[in-house]
């Protein structure tokens, strides 16, 4: 009997999926299909030297992966908190502290590489974990617990480094960083891909695989499509969020160390405003503020899309001011995209 | 029947939902002062039928005509300018307004400066109120109210309207029989009034009681039209489910072993108390392993907030008294814990407590039980699909594929999502707070099987329901709660539904024969 | 459907890995090494100039962009393209190899900071485009000239002058400064302090950070009001900030107890001269644009084929009551 039911069900289903399938994936990738438009808009657009379409020469698709890998570390570290219908407007402050902490540990503090990085990492990794302990413990909005501690992040940044930039020389002596920290800031590995692209590629990939097998991310997806009955179902919310939360300030401390070693410096102003650009890389990737839905991949592809956005506009010498206009209206178009998706 | 003066007259109404057909050449009238039950299990059309009176959804094949004159609503502002209001299944109100600026949400009563009257609205409402049977503070925000409350709120609303129809889908899910009676006190005085009305329920003995005639429909297509104090239960659900149905309710099975749960004198005193919650104040009770026992009582009378005690959702506070799970004694911390020890918990609402409803069936069906399903925190999809498909096969849910969206489901096959999760974790001991509220008959009686199924496999089972027939054709052993505390316990063998009734309401209380749905 | 999720992240990821490899050959190996070596096309050619600036937000800045654009208007040769870094390094960074990839024929450079932009100034120089570096240096000499004011100097200026003319008489002098970390914050402070040791009866008795905006400045000044009650002088980092400190000043009716200094004095509407031209600034330094200078040198090296010095300083004038009006006109001389 079961199975006579199922059939009679499911054909009316198949057909919808059939109808609805073209739609649908268009829908689902809407942040790939997206950035392969803007991709070949780019190409079309793209100023001309001898014949030569400038956008995708060598040298500049690795200008446009290496501008993208920082704001994309980020934004992986952002997909998660907003998948659990959280948000973390401290990225980017933990991003200058990051850097300046890179900077000092191994300039003013002749730390080596190894402990130096670990030591950032941890930093990042314990700044998210209390944030997430506020939000998921005393039950503040994440908005409000990160507001703070953009705010706490910026002014332990400005602390450490005297309200100075902190500026990277390298070499053996006192003073210098390691070397091995240059390497890291080198401009490829192998003489192709930029170390910054090659961190980023693996943090994504990373993400994605985690996302795909892991139990904990399932929990994850639970939090933030209903926290009510994640909690109810046994879901370990408060380990979730505050997890998540670590995670991205992991990441933010991660892309911190590639903002010092790619400028050379490390600024307690670095980073103002990125937060908004990995919201924004994150929203355009189809992931819904309201949380329990979206991919990194979606992100990734987001973050791309700015990249080459920005990139093309600045090939074309449109005006600053208009930069900025269209880049409002992308986000707003992505948005409403969203919107538009069939209620399945 | 008022043929010649339809007040609605719908005729071949067809709609399409992609591949769907939700409603194909359905006709349905209504006339002035006459209450047209609408019959059919979940999915067969009838929410749809009614959403195109209500101008809730458009495009649509057929003609309306209202008192003669064919009507064609692009929105449900339309619909209620010609004097149609619905009241939906989900609530439509704001939690964080008060009972009387909800009422007049839109349509707020002005003074001459144009400012909002809230003294008016304020009287006003009360005086609504009072006509829905219903002993409510206007002021107080809609979010703080039971469902039932906020249900009874809703139906205010739309009387407050002066509709000349008024369609009520399953307007008594979450209300006591004592409101519900109120309720039908309100649909007559509406029907001399000569209202129109269009009652949708899943609960027979109501539409025998209220409605002057019954229509079913069954995948999106008339199949009988009936005078419902004539036909019997067992012949109306045939038409609904298109083959004869046996018993509802399987009988327990009277064997039952050890002591499983033992509640002494459990009573909670909340750190902050909450107005409307009534926690545990003094409850004993024991369940034995295979046992299926009812918790019975008003609204108010504290019975989800027992079972949130026993699971550990409950708001902090100090506890006292004892909780003795299988010869132990436990203090419930939280759903990790009570699930560790075997408890599971299936609550009130399953949309908004139950379900990630934009989730695939198989994400929600495995969510309790992850760790077992691969090693080192990676998940082995062939074992979640495996275990998943396995569960659906036991509660016979009907799907189409384990990735398609949980909130695609009907309403009992969400249900039995949420009872498949728990089933999972293998508990000894299930709570379950209303688990057939907004369950189709079909459903229903899978649901009455697999408590049968369950209990004898030896878990014990708490079964907090406000259907008498359900306590009484279910459960081995029924107690009764009242202000938190039990007040008598019966064991089904022997006891009516008015002993149940009367013990619940207390004395004083007049209360009449429900009617049984056996 | 699910499945595809799988191939399509995976090529995401490989569009944006392959994006790093690149499709086309290496365009750079044709061209010379250093700055200057480009062959000359001198009067009959056509030249590219991009203009990469920290930050327009800043009305300083602005200006400095303006006076580039209507210098730049002079030259029939020039077109002149203009990229903001809006305060971001690694934002000045991008735009500044964008400009390579367009094959710019001269870079003019407003750095946000030296250290983060050195190695994509020296980059561009290095495939053979001439670098004019504005106002904030780069480090090492991979440029091919730097314009710009002397902050120490300005900074000493405005202490003389506070130590001599203002105050002999001494007095409390509160700082407001620009935002930390800046160099030009670190300059005009340094300046200023050597310069009224001159005059021991002047002591400062408080300083806040502005950075660099009026209505942090402001803010600042409310707070300082309240705990200083004999304030004689108000030495601002910049204009805006002073003009801040004023209204501060203003709000409590104590605007005529103490004077009000500035730096900048952009010839602009809401700037520092037609504020002391006002009266409600007692002086104000100029902080030169630099915008005539650079397309001037520009034009020196690509069109005249000759060689600019590899630094060039400008000199800051006193904004007074008397010049005020007059400087105003010259500076702006169609209106």
């Amino acid at each position: 009997m079961t199975d006579v039911q199922d059939k009679a069900v499911s054909a009316p289903t198949a057909v919808a999926e059939k109808s609805g399938g073209v739609v649908a994936t268009l829908f689902r990738f809407q942040s790939v299909f997206g950035l392969l438009a803007v991709f070949i808009a780019a190409i079309i657009f793209s100023p001309r030297r001898d014949g030569e379409i400038l956008f995708v020469s060598a040298d500049n698709l690795a200008n446009v992966v290496r501008a993208v890998s920082e704001i994309g570390i980020i934004a992986v570290g952002m997909t998660f908190v907003i998948l659990i219908g959280g948000i973390d407007l401290s990225v980017g402050a933990v991003l200058g502290l990051a850097a300046v902490g890179s900077a000092v540990l191994m300039v003013e503090s002749d730390w080596g590489f190894l402990p130096s990085v670990v030591l950032v990492l941890a930093i990042g990794l314990v700044f998210g974990a209390l944030q997430g302990m506020a939000t998921a413990m005393i039950g503040i909005q994440s908005f409000i617990v990160t507001l703070a501690g953009l705010q706490i992040a910026r002014g332990l940044a400005r602390i450490w480094s005297d309200g100075q930039g902190v500026a990277i020389a390298y070499g053996n002596g006192p003073n210098e960083a390691p070397n091995s920290f240059a390497i890291l800031g080198e401009r490829t590995f192998g003489g192709l891909v930029p170390i910054p692209v090659l961190i980023f590629a693996v943090v994504a990939i990373a993400a994605v695989v985690f996302l795909r097998v892991s139990a904990f991310s399932r929990h994850l997806y639970a939090v933030g499509g209903n926290e009510k009955a994640a909690r109810l179902s046994g879901v370990p919310v408060i380990r979730v969020k505050i997890a998540v939360f670590a995670i991205c300030g992991l990441l933010a401390a991660l892309a911190g160390i590639v903002h010092a070693v790619q400028l050379n410096q490390g600024s307690p102003n670095d980073g103002i405003g990125y937060e908004l650009d990995a919201i924004a890389a994150v929203v355009i990737g189809g992931t819904s503020l309201a949380g329990g839905r979206g991919s990194v991949a979606g992100t990734v592809a987001g973050a791309l899309l700015l990249g080459v956005l920005n990139n093309i506009l600045a090939l074309n010498n449109i005006e600053s001011n208009i930069q900025l206009l269209i880049k409002g209206l992308v986000i707003v178009a992505a948005a409403a995209l969203q919107r538009l998706r069939p209620a399945s | 029947m008022p043929q010649a003066a339809a007040l609605v007259r719908m005729s071949r109404i067809g709609k399409r939902y992609g591949g769907v057909q939700a409603c194909r050449d359905v006709d349905f009238t209504l006339g002035a002062g006459e209450v047209h039950a609408l019959l059919g299990e979940n999915g067969a059309g009838k929410s749809t039928l009614m959403k195109i009176l209500s101008g809730d959804v458009t495009g649509y094949a057929g003609q309306i005509e209202i008192n003669g004159s064919p009507v064609s609503f692009s929105g449900p502002t339309d619909a209620q300018a010609a004097g149609i209001a619905m009241i939906h299944q989900e609530l439509d109100l704001v939690p964080g307004l008060p009972v009387a600026d909800n009422i007049f949400l839109g349509r707020e009563l002005r003074t001459r400066l144009r400012t909002v009257d809230r003294r008016r609205m304020e009287r006003e409402a009360r005086a609504l109120l009072e006509r829905s049977g219903v002993d409510l503070d206007p002021r107080r925000p809609v979010g703080e109210l039971r469902i039932g409350e906020q249900q009874l709120v809703t139906i205010a609303k739309a009387i407050s309207l002066d509709a000349r129809v008024l369609i009520m889908d399953e307007p008594t899910s979450a209300l006591t029989t004592s409101e519900v009676e109120r309720l039908f006190v309100v649909i007559r005085e509406l029907r001399r009034g000569g209202v129109g009305i269009v009652y949708i329920s899943h609960r027979m003995e109501e539409i025998a009681q209220v409605a002057d005639r019954a229509s079913v429909l069954r995948n999106g297509q008339n199949v009988a039209s009936f005078d419902p104090r004539t036909l019997s239960t067992a012949e109306v659900v045939e038409a609904m489910v298109g083959r004869p149905v046996q018993t509802m309710f399987t009988t327990p099975d009277a064997a039952t072993g050890d002591e499983l749960l033992r509640v002494e004198n459990l009573a909670l005193t909340p750190r902050r108390p909450r107005p409307g919650r009534r926690d545990p104040a003094g409850i004993s009770l024991t369940v034995r392993a295979g046992e299926i026992v009812g918790l019975a009582g008003l609204l108010g009378s504290g019975r989800t907030e027992l079972l949130e005690t026993l699971y550990g959702v409950a708001p902090g506070g100090t506890r006292s008294g004892r909780i003795v799970l299988q010869g132990q004694q436990i203090q419930p911390r939280g759903p990790r814990h009570a699930l560790r020890h075997g408890i599971g918990f299936v609550p009130e609402d399953r949309r908004t407590s139950g379900l990630v409803l934009f989730h695939s069936i198989l994400a929600n069906t495995v969510v309790s039980s992850l760790p077992a399903y691969g090693r080192l925190g990676v998940i082995a999809r062939r074992m979640e699909r495996s275990a998943s498909v396995r569960m659906a096969d036991r509660l016979r849910l009907k799907f189409g594929r384990l990735q398609d969206e949980v909130g695609t489901l009907s309403g009992g096959n969400q249900q039995k999502v949420v009872f498949g999760r728990m089933l999972l974790t293998e508990p000894h001991l299930l709570l379950l707070d209303e688990p057939t509220r907004g369950v189709d008959v079909g459903a229903k009686a899978e649901i009455y099987r697999l408590l049968g199924e369950l209990a004898g496999q030896g878990i014990g089972v708490l079964l907090a329901s406000s259907e008498l027939p359900e306590l009484v054709g279910v459960c081995d052993r029924v107690v009764v709660l009242r202000d938190g505390r039990d007040v008598a316990s019966f064991s089904t063998a022997d006891s009516a539904e008015g002993d149940l009734l009367a013990a619940a309401m207390g004395e004083s209380a007049v209360f009449e024969d429900a009617g049984g749905a056996q | 459907m699910r499945n595809l999720k799988a191939p399509l992240a995976t090529a995401a990821v490989a569009a944006l890995v392959l994006a790093g490899c690149g499709t086309t050959s290496e365009r750079t190996s044709d061209q010379p090494q250093a700055g200057n070596s480009k062959e000359c096309k001198g009067a009959d050619g056509k030249y590219t100039i991009g203009m990469s600036q920290a930050n327009v937000a800043e009305p300083y800045r602005q200006r400095m962009d303006d006076d580039i654009k209507a210098a730049a208007k002079e030259v029939s040769q020039f077109e002149v393209k203009f990229a903001d870094a809006a305060q971001d390094n690694a934002k000045q960074v991008a735009d500044v190899e964008n400009y390579i990839t367009q094959q710019i024929d001269l870079l003019i450079i407003s750095p946000n900071e030296a250290k983060p932009l050195t190695a994509v100034v020296k980059k561009a120089f290095d495939k053979g485009i001439p670098v004019l570096v504005l106002d904030r240096k780069v480090e090492g000499d991979a440029y091919t000239g730097f314009i710009g004011g002397d902050n120490v100097e300005i900074g000493t200026e405005a202490g003389k002058y506070v130590a001599e003319k203002l105050l002999p008489q001494g007095g409390n002098v509160v700082e407001l400064k620009g935002l930390a970390g800046a160099t030009p914050q670190a300059e005009r402070h340094q300046g200023f302090i050597d310069a009224i040791k001159a005059n021991p009866k002047l002591k400062i008795v408080a300083d806040a950070s502005g950075d660099w905006l009026r209505e942090k400045g402001q803010a600042q000044m409310d707070a300082l009001l309240k705990a200083n009650p004999k304030i004689d002088l108000v030495y601002a980092h910049n204009d805006p900030m002073a003009e801040g400190a004023y209204l501060a000043a203003k709000a409590v009716g104590r605007e005529k107890e103490m004077k009000f200094i500035g730096i900048d004095a952009l010839p602009i509407p809401s700037g520092g001269i037609k504020a002391v031209e006002q009266g409600r600034l007692s002086a104000t330094f100029t902080y030169p644009t630099n915008g005539k200078e650079a397309i001037a040198a520009a034009k020196k090296i690509l069109v005249d084929c000759g060689t600019i010095e590899k630094t060039q300083t400008l000199k800051t004038r006193l904004i007074d009551k008397e010049n005020a009006a007059s400087i105003y006109a010259e500076e702006n001389p169609t209106g």
